[in-house]
């Protein structure tokens, strides 16, 4: 295999290294390395900018690791279509660059824009507080070719919006983290940057009347892009954005005011910077510490997701905090063990209080002393046996990331 | 009972089958199965071995356990009102009728969704619903007939998908049966089921994967407002454009259709709406909080004026409102009022690309000496070409059959699909090597082969070519002492 280097400390996923790296420059190099990979029946996992390398379960093994930093192009912006298609190992803050100079955005914001690669974001399926609104990667990609661990190359979807030809091919990858294709370039669907923008911000809701609001908040019929309830330090607030034309964000957020008024809440219509400084401390309280998980549940159980999850993860993990989207029923919270006994057993008890309510706790980083003692994923899903057949048709000597995966896979 | 001469195998089969799904439920007899042999795409007709209508999931176990057994394909069925033939039956098969599972099973506006099984009309989740203020999305022109499970077989969309997204954002979760028998759940109520996205697989799978007999739907709240614009235009150049505009203005509005003349004219006879009778016609709604919508269709209509619109009218009232996408929805209808026989063609193109694109189409149609009319969704670039014929005239619909093949392959030139949202099914199996790799076809037919390994369920969708999975034993053949009649493969 050409370009190959031996690999260092700084390759290794979540402590297992790799013996060499591989960096192709272009998708033909990709489709060559994969090759390679086959014929030495290679195990090969991919990186992008490693935002979120802690994303599930370490590989069991490996032997190659492809970076996708040198495919960092944006292959084709059709601005009057509305879509892009970018290699794999392009930064999102670099295709949000070349995409605001025709007015418009991809509408996804995890953190780490200047690391966060397209494909590491759709492979890790990351998103930001604008999922409110737009969804996640699957929402937004319309088109993906991959390089399957044959090294054969293979597209699915297209470069238009609406297209119901053959199976979902690039919706399949989302999430994927790296086991059932090396994805080398994606085509999204974008959306126009707003004219005008507002976040509002309400502060302390006692816990109990959170779900109260956020009811009336959908009863208001206001489209909201971003709503997030941020708690730090045993405290709450709510943010909401709304981005649009200016009249309407202007009375959707008089509409807001109204509703914190009547609640008895105090209710800050941001400026610029602080909007700025608001949703920065989102991504901050996000990823504040050495343990990083995701939670999710049905929105109606936001209270017992905020007592049984969110407080007792906040009293064994300090600097950090969590994030939720009431309306989504998604979130995040971070922080740094104090003592690692307490932190585990409390993952483990929210955890157990997430599934419960048919949610889950899925972890984006711990030390090694945390992992030893919660599972990366936490129970398996229902459909873990197809998802395993699905796996052995893609890639039947179990090469990509090997298990990495729910479920060993 | 199934005719007399019915083959050994059949009469065996439906037996059993009726003993599952009761005899009134396994139709076996030629009347009853001849209602069965095509969907909304009325030729190609084929007659199926049987059609059974289990009542619920255990139901459907069991007939897929039967069909197994005997070595028997299934094709699963909603309303039947597909346009490419997706539920038309293969030879030999059972068809799976889902029509007597509607019921409506949960309904959760806390979390926004309903649970209901596969044969719920699309209409009918919005009117369990919008008496307290919520709807369900997708809104396929059929939505009055079509059924919830053919809409996750085939990614329905509808005019407002445009803002609003397909079925496949739509759907939190679905039961599905798998050719084992086995019943799995994929997604759920909370966001973010770990492990692989089994459900975007599923959805638009057009009845390849397995047999959906629960399916949970995203509800959403009534917008506050929706404001409807209708505007004409000299010709589809201007419209063309007005669209391109708008979009580029930073307007997403929900909806955006546009109509040619000769789709104006036949919506026209059918509803007797005072359009004009020449040039192109827009249709748009925006929708959401009142100020955004008041704002945006001001704007809108600006765009359309400078853009070249020669006429823009607001409806005075729902009534009015209601009786323009009236005009719409009918065009497809209302066509068979200005020629005796048409096809529905549906084909995606990007959407800068439709005043051009309409200009080829017309001159393509002149070489064939056909006439198109267009009503599609120009937002998306969605188009459908609705080519008139007269079968009565030697070779016609030959031609007129060619012309719809060259359409399509015109959208994949540039770069569009050969359907956004009628499905592969039988009818453009043959177009998916144009738009598609054999290593892309090749892919998804893994993602095929490790749901459904035997190919049972529609087996001859989709795919271009046969094909079967890997590591798996052949078809079944009957052997000849049971093919004879002598024997049985239970």
């Amino acid at each position: 295999m050409s370009g190959l280097r031996p690999a260092g400390p700084e390759d290794a996923i979540l402590g297992v290294a790799p013996r060499s790296v591989v960096e192709p420059a272009s998708v033909d190099e990709a489709v060559e390395a994969m090759q390679a990979c086959a014929r030495d029946r290679l195990r090969v996992a991919f990186a992008g900018g490693g935002t979120l390398l802690g994303l599930g379960a370490a590989p069991t093994g490996l032997d190659v690791l492809l970076r996708t930093r040198r495919l960092d192009r944006v292959v084709d912006h059709a601005p009057s279509d509305q879509i892009v298609v970018a290699e794999a190992g392009l930064t999102l803050d670099a295709l949000q660059r070349a995409l605001a100079q025709h007015g418009q955005r991809l509408a996804l914001d995890p953190p780490f824009g200047a690391r966060a690669t397209v494909g590491g974001i759709v492979a890790a399926n990351a998103f930001g507080p604008r999922r409110t609104r737009f969804g996640t990667a699957r929402d937004l990609i319309i088109g993906v070719t991959l390089v399957r661990a044959d090294g054969v190359r293979a597209t699915g979807g297209g470069r238009v919006v609406k297209n119901v030809a053959g199976f979902d091919l690039p919706r399949l990858l989302v999430g994927s983290l790296g086991t059932l294709g090396l994805i080398v370039t994606v085509t999204f669907r974008l959306h126009p940057l707003p004219e005008a923008a507002a976040t509002l911000v309400l502060s302390r809701p006692a816990a109990s009347k959170v779900r109260a609001l956020v009811r009336s908040l959908r009863d208001a019929q206001v489209e909201p892009t971003s709503t997030l309830l941020l708690a730090e330090g045993g405290a709450l607030r709510l943010g909401v954005r709304f981005e649009g034309f200016g009249p309407g964000v202007r009375q959707q957020g008089e509409r807001l005011a109204a509703l914190a008024s009547a609640a008895g809440l105090a209710c800050e219509w941001l400026d610029e910077a602080g909007a700025a400084s608001f949703w920065a401390r989102h991504d901050a309280v996000r990823t504040g510490g050495p343990v990083r998980v995701r939670l999710a549940a049905p929105p109606s159980a936001l209270e017992p997701v905020l007592r049984d999850a969110v407080a007792p993860l906040g009293e064994a993990l300090s600097g950090g905090g969590a994030v939720l989207d009431p309306l989504v029923g998604c979130g995040f919270a971070s922080g740094a063990p104090a003592d690692a006994a307490a932190a585990v057993a409390r993952l483990l008890s929210a955890r157990q209080a997430l599934v419960a309510l048919g949610g889950s706790l899925v972890l984006e980083a711990a030390p090694p002393e945390v992992r030893a003692r919660v599972d990366a994923w936490g129970p398996p899903p229902p459909a873990l046996d197809l998802m395993r057949r699905l796996k052995a048709r893609l890639d039947p000597e179990g090469r990509l990331a090997p298990g990495r995966f729910v479920g060993g896979i | 009972m199934p005719e007399p001469h019915a083959d050994a195998t059949t009469q065996e089969l439906a037996r059993r089958m009726a003993a599952v799904v009761g005899e009134a439920n396994c139709v076996s007899d030629p009347g009853g199965l001849s209602v069965y042999e095509c969907d909304g795409l009325s030729h190609g007709r084929v007659r199926p071995r049987l059609v059974v209508l289990p009542a619920s999931t255990e139901e459907v176990v069991e007939v897929v356990r039967l069909a197994r057994a005997a070595g028997v394909p299934i094709v699963p069925r909603g309303s039947g009102t597909g346009l490419s033939g997706g539920a038309r039956p293969t030879p030999g098969c059972v068809v799976v009728a889902l029509s007597r599972m509607k019921r409506v099973l949960e309904v959760n506006l806390e979390d926004g969704w309903v649970r209901v099984e596969p044969g719920v009309i699309n209409l009918d989740v919005t009117r369990a619903v919008a008496g307290r203020g919520w709807y369900y999305a997708p809104d396929p022109s059929s939505q009055s007939i079509c059924s919830i499970g053919g809409n996750v077989a085939e990614n329905s969309g509808g005019a407002h998908c445009l803002k609003y997204g397909f079925t496949v954002n739509h759907v939190l979760a679905a039961r599905v049966v798998l050719d084992g028998g086995e019943v799995v759940d994929l997604g759920g109520a909370a966001p973010d089921t770990p492990g692989y996205d089994l459900l975007a697989a599923l959805v638009g799978s057009e009845g390849l994967l397995g047999v959906v007999t629960e399916v949970t739907l995203r509800l959403l709240r009534r917008p506050e407002a929706t404001r409807t614009v209708l505007a004409t235009f000299p010709s589809s150049d201007e419209a063309g454009a007005a669209v391109s505009g708008i979009i580029a203005a930073g307007i997403l509005p929900a909806a955006i259709e546009m109509m040619d003349t000769l789709a104006i004219q036949a919506a026209k006879a059918a509803t007797g709406l005072a359009w004009p009778d020449q040039g192109s016609l827009l249709l748009m709604d925006v929708d959401g909080p009142l100020a955004e919508v008041e704002h945006t269709a001001r704007r809108a209509i600006e765009i359309a004026r400078q853009a070249g619109a020669t006429q823009v009218s607001v409806p005075r009232d729902e009534a009015e409102r209601q009786l323009m996408w009236k005009g719409r929805k009918s065009a497809f209808a209302a066509v068979g009022r200005i020629s005796p026989n048409y096809m529905v063609e549906d084909g995606v193109i990007p959407r800068s690309e439709i005043a051009r694109v309409l200009r080829e189409i017309g001159r393509m149609a002149a070489e064939a000496g056909l006439r198109v009319a267009n009503v599609f969704h120009a937002g998306d670039g969605n188009l459908h070409p609705l080519v008139l014929y007269d079968a009565r005239n030697p070779g016609e619909e030959e031609r007129a059959s060619r012309l719809g093949g060259d359409i399509l392959r015109l959208c994949v030139k540039l770069g569009g699909s050969i359907t956004g949202e009628h499905g592969v099914g039988a009818e453009k199996a043959a177009y998916m090597a144009e738009m598609f790799t054999p290593d892309d076809l090749e892919t998804m037919a893994l993602v095929r082969c490790a749901f459904d390994p035997e190919t049972r369920f529609n087996p001859d969708k989709v795919f271009p070519t046969p094909r079967l999975c890997g590591e798996q034993p052949g078809p079944y053949r009957p052997h000849p002492a049971e093919a004879a009649g002598l024997a049985e493969r239970w």
